[in-house]
């Protein structure tokens, strides 16, 4: 790797059955940068998760895109997933990101699944929302599990900034 | 358009219903997955048993489907396996805790037919 970022994007349709075309993308990148098939795994369904969002909220009509970007940095990925609609409240998804660890079966809340995820299978999940909305995924390199942290990263607007 | 990256067969038995999932279970193939199991998650006089050999991805809304056809069950007090679970599917059930919800006992179902003949030795 050279030490400064290389840079790979994709542009795809907002719609359901192109999400594999994101997850072929990044399998082909975290592979040529040497991640294990375990983050692999792992990143494929927090991209998948980061899509899956912008296609059920973000447009109303058919016509929008999902802009994917991976940065190969020397010791990281970043994986920015932008879309260009209504913002998808992450920041009150994210009080309602939960595993199904500590419900019932009968009352087990599903909503708030796809988040959790990202945030557990990633290194660092930060949410912008600035003309649509930017998912930015971060996996480090040869870290080992236990060292993660996973943190969430509230979202914020250019009109909430000093 | 497709890519065959998912498939959904449904076989009845004598004592059950088994619905063979195959590829990426994703937003994409939700509903077709959907539309077959929950009819059969509805008879109650047949275990329900869905079989996850071939099952390659799943992501969260796959996940909500396992959630809401379990719970169906859990209603009709009506018994639902989930076999051959492959390693990295089952890490994605762990991690979300869905597998708390699955029963102990698995791999119960033979094969029959055809589908028999599949298994690679």
């Amino acid at each position: 790797m050279k030490e400064f970022e290389q840079v790979v994007q994709l542009s795809i349709p907002a719609k359901a059955e192109f999400i594999d075309l994101a997850r072929l993308s990044l399998y082909g990148v975290a592979a040529k940068m040497g991640f294990s098939y375990e983050d692999i795994e792992d990143m494929k369904v927090a991209v998948s998760e980061a899509c899956n969002n912008a296609v059920l909220h973000a447009y109303d009509d058919e016509t929008g895109r999902i802009d994917l970007r991976f940065e190969m940095q020397p010791d990281a990925i970043r994986i920015i997933v932008k879309d260009y609609g209504k913002s998808f409240n992450y920041e009150q998804e994210a009080k309602q990101a939960a595993s199904l660890h500590h419900q019932s079966l009968d009352a087990a809340k599903i909503g708030g699944l796809g988040l959790f995820m990202m945030q557990a299978l990633m290194d660092q999940v930060e949410v912008l929302t600035i003309d649509g909305t930017e998912v930015i995924l971060t996996k480090f390199l040869n870290r080992n599990e236990g060292e993660h942290n996973h943190e969430f990263i509230s979202s914020s607007s250019i009109q909430e900034q000093p | 358009m497709n890519t065959k990256l998912f498939d959904v067969i449904h076989e009845e038995q004598s004592d059950r219903h088994v619905i063979y999932v195959k590829g990426e279970l994703d937003l994409a193939s939700a509903e077709q997955f959907r539309n077959i199991a929950e009819p059969l998650a509805n008879d109650k006089t047949k275990t329900l048993v869905i079989y996850l050999k071939d099952l390659t991805y799943i992501d969260s809304t796959g996940i909500g489907i396992f959630v809401s056809l379990l719970k169906r069950r859990q209603q009709l007090q009506a018994p639902v396996l989930i076999e051959n679970i492959p390693p990295k599917i089952q890490r994605l059930f762990d991690l979300t805790g869905v597998s708390r919800f699955f029963a102990a006992e698995r791999e119960t179902t033979k094969q029959k037919g055809q589908k028999a003949n599949d298994e690679r030795v």
